[in-house]
Parts: structure tokens; sequence; C-alpha cells
């Protein structure tokens, strides 16, 4: 059995593709077997919602009368980049205002330009022949600027570690609260809904593959930072973090249920931003990694409040972190996501209506991404 | 009606039964929420009492008069359900688990008559959605 994404597309637009979200297929092939789910199902949708630090927007403002080339801009006090062209910008998700502690950051601002909230426009520039101005101070809204799209160098990691902390005081990470003497543990995966666990070996995904991102529809466009492969596997799945995706979509189309500025307390700013990407079931041996249960997905555990070497403790699956306590050398601890459960289950049915409706087909990846790349050190060197 | 209580034990009484005292003076129901005896012979315990409001003053008197030290926890976790997108982290710091994830729908649910205000969520959620209410 296989199909083409052109057969699958003629389906959708026919209104007649069947799309499962990668929880509901996990039945379908128990009941029906690979082969059978295989020939039935067109697209299975999957979903994420957590927090990616690497995340920000390009912003172009439009040119003022008299016009400004900025070189220092704020925005609602959260410095954005001031190296680009006259009036475009960057804004990283975990830039500050100059109160560090202020707990709003560029996240925040991204979060509220969708929310359609007016934002603090204040730049400075040199002042040049042909870009008079030196500062100016007003406000603005999406719906004023020509450009703002998201555009995040790494989102939907493949697995990752799960967090722990064997210390004697509470240790606050990017991994969240983590409580003395393993109290607690946190982890941070979609599991069986998470794209990168449903095509493992990126077979659908590449640059050009059109997603759900943020609530409004977007593409991947490189392999995410970071990006590596040499991680083991159990059960043809990444026990660790691995494969990442660069990702881009308009926020004129986002709504801010899927895209929430954090403040982590005691590490910064970070953004939430909700990931959906279609898995077209080309062949069967898409089908049945499709269908992968929590229970074959398994990470490690690491000791958060080791500062250098994080050697992995235990390793746990899904559906055990999922329950809410795992057992570590007879101990009990309990048991937190950082990564919502429901908002990817949302998504995955969000982008399974819109397939559904024939509001959304499938792209054929333009290019794949790398098979066999490992991540390099920072060295540090006199010169 | 329903109160919630802190009681701190002392050495000297930290083998009293409070739970049979409320039970077999006051017709009280008790759920206790958290009960912890530390290192050194003290200890605390946390309880939801429901009864008639004349037992309840009466019985939390009768505690204080035999050396307890009993103060209502007035206080209470708000959640704002705006802000939550249910990541869920706040839920393993609680100690009485009354944070939990919805079975069905996986969204994080707060219930109230178990929490006991401790404020250990507040600085684990990163939306602000939970705050201590006073």
């Amino acid at each position: 059995m296989s199909k083409t994404y052109e057969q699958i597309n003629e389906r959708i637009r026919s209104g007649k593709a069947v799309v499962y979200t990668a929880e509901e297929v996990i039945d379908l092939v128990r009941k029906k077997g690979v082969e059978k789910a295989a020939e039935e199902v067109d697209v299975v949708t999957t979903g994420t919602f957590g927090a990616m630090c690497s995340s920000g927007a390009f912003v172009n403002f439009g040119h003022s009368t008299p016009p400004i080339r900025m070189a220092e801009i704020r925005l609602n006090g959260v410095e954005a980049y001031g190296g680009l062209a006259a009036v475009d910008t960057y804004i990283g998700a975990t830039s500050l205002t100059e109160d560090p502690k202020g707990g709003y950051g560029g996240a925040h601002v991204i979060e509220d330009l969708i929310a359609g909230k007016r934002i603090h426009l204040h730049a400075w520039g040199p002042g040049t022949d042909c870009y008079v101005r030196k500062d100016i101070d007003t406000y603005i809204t999406l719906d004023d600027i020509n450009d703002a799209y998201l555009y995040n160098p790494r989102n939907c990691y493949q697995n990752y570690a799960v967090a722990t902390n064997t210390s004697d005081k509470t240790i606050y990470t990017y991994m969240g609260k983590l409580l003395p003497k393993m109290k607690n543990a946190t982890f941070s995966s979609a599991g069986q809904l998470s794209p990168l666990l449903n095509d493992p070996h990126l077979a659908t995904i590449g640059m050009g593959t059109k997603i759900f991102l943020g609530g409004g529809e977007g593409y991947v466009t490189w392999p995410g930072t970071q990006y590596k492969t040499n991680v083991e596997e159990v059960n043809g799945v990444p026990v660790a973090g691995c494969r990442t995706l660069a990702l881009i979509g308009d926020m004129k189309q986002m709504r801010a249920e899927y895209v929430r500025g954090l403040d982590i307390t005691g590490y910064g700013i970070s953004l939430a931003i909700g990931v959906g990407v279609p898995i077209p079931i080309l062949n069967e041996e898409i089908m049945e990694r499709c269908a992968i249960t929590d229970d074959q997905i398994f990470a490690d555990m690491v000791d958060y409040s080791q500062n250098t070497d994080r050697p992995a403790m235990a390793r746990y699956s899904y559906a055990q972190l999922r329950s809410g306590k795992i057992d570590y050398q007879g101990r009990t601890i309990r048991t937190s996501s950082m990564s919502s459960y429901s908002g990817a289950r949302r998504i995955a049915n969000e982008l399974k209506d819109w397939i559904e409706n024939k509001e959304f087909e499938l792209n054929k990846p333009v290019m794949t991404f790398p098979k066999d790349v490992k991540l390099k050190k920072l060295e540090e060197r006199r010169c | 009606m329903e109160m919630k209580f802190k009681i701190d034990f002392t050495e000297s009484n930290v083998q009293d039964s409070v739970a049979y005292i409320l039970v077999s003076e006051f017709d009280l129901k008790p759920n206790v929420l958290k009960a912890e005896i530390s290192g050194d012979g003290t200890g605390i315990m946390i309880v939801s009492l429901t009864g008639e409001q004349d037992k309840l003053l009466k019985a939390e008197q009768r505690l204080k008069e035999a050396g307890f030290v009993v103060s209502e926890l007035g206080r209470r976790i708000m959640k704002n359900e705006d802000l939550c997108f249910s990541c869920g982290a706040c839920v393993s710091i609680c100690p009485t688990n009354s944070i939990k994830h919805d079975p069905e729908t996986w969204e994080v649910i707060l219930d109230t008559s178990t929490c006991i205000a401790c404020g250990a969520c507040v600085n684990s959620c990163s939306r602000h959605a939970l705050s201590l209410d006073i």
C-alpha cells in the first residue's frame, strides 16, 4: 500500500479524507492492524503546546513622517533588536525589560500583539541625511503594522529529559520548580501526541511542511537549532532531546490562546506555542509509527541540581510519567508536565477539523533534513 | 458548614487523638488533609471539619483549652482560568494533591475543598494563574 501527497490532497479537496489524531489512531491500529489502517487513514494529526525559549518575531513597523532608522528599540519596555533595516526588528521571546524581575518579556509582547492589545513603541536612531529623526514614541497594534511573523529557530523538541533535584534545597529551573530530595520530577513532551515522536525519522516532515502554528497556518523552514540525530532509540524513538524544527508563521492569523508568554520563576521568560503537524499516511511504516503509545516512549531522568555532568538516573515511559508518580529505588516521586497535554490534544483536533473541512492541504517537503548530525560543544580559547 | 484548621501539637500532646475528640464530643466530620510529626516530637495537622457552626466554634475552644495551638485557615488559592493553559507544572508541587489533571480532558483542576492554601503552587506557575487570596 502506498499513497501520494497528490492523492491525499485530492481526497481532502473532495471532502473524503480520513483524518485521525495521533491519539485516536492508536485504537484503530490496535483493532484493524497496520495494513488496514494504512489503507483507511489519509492523515494523522499531532500536537504539542509547551515552552520553547528559542522563539521570536520579525516585525516591520512602517515608516513614520519624518522617517527614522531605529537603532535602539523598546516594545512595552522590552528590548528588540536594532541591527536590521530602518523599521524592521526581531523581538526574542526571552528579551527583558530593564527590570529583569518584572516578569514581562518578549514572549509577552508577542502574546499581547496577537491578543490585539496596544503596544508602546519607543525607538531611537542616530539621525542621518535620509533618516533625520532621532526618536519616536508611539503605540502600535498588530493591525497597524505591515509585517509580523513568528520565526522560531527551535521548536517541537523530539523528546526531552525528565528533571529532578537531589539537593537539599528547592531549585527553580526552566523545567519548573524542583523540590528538594527528589520530591518531584518534571517532563516536557506531549508523548504519543508529539509531532516528532510520530514521525521520528522525519519521513514526511521537512522544509516547506505546512503546519498549525499558534492557531494559524505556518511552515517548517529548516532543521531547528541543536538538531541532532545521534541519540539512543527505544521502539524507534529517541529517549532524549534529539531532532528539532525551525518554524515560521504569520502572527496576524494567530490566536492568543495558543501563544502564551511564560514567566518561569528563577529562570526567566519563555514562550509556549501551540504547534500541530499533519502526517500523511503514505505507507504502512508511517502508519505504524503514528500508532506509538505513551508506554512505548521513554525519557531519562537527570539531576538538575548538578551543574555540569547530568548522567541518566533512571528511565521512564510517558505512561508512567503521566500517571502522576514514578518509582525511583523504592521511593515515590510525584511528576508534573511542563507542556499542556490538553492543549496538544485540542491542537491535533483543530488541525483535523481544518483538513476535514477542506481548509488545509498537505505539502511535500522541498528539502529533507539531515540524517547524521552530532552536537558540538563550545570551546573556550585564548585567541 | 465547613471550616479548615491548622492544629499545632507539642511534644506533650502529640499522642492525643484530636479526631476522636472532634467526633465523639462535637459530632464533627473531620477530613485530615495533612498530618506530620517532625523529628523533635512536635507536629501539625491540617483538618477540614464539617458540622454545625456552634459545635465547630466550641470544638476550636475545647482544643485550645487542651493546649493545642489552633488557627483557622482563612486564606485560599485562586486559579485564573483565562491565564492557565493546563501545562501542569503546579501538579507535583501541591502537598495535598489538590491540583490534578482531569483524567478525561487533562485540564488542570484545583480542588478547593482539600487545598490548604499553603501557597507552594503560586511561584510554580509561569502564567501567574495561581494566587493566594488572604
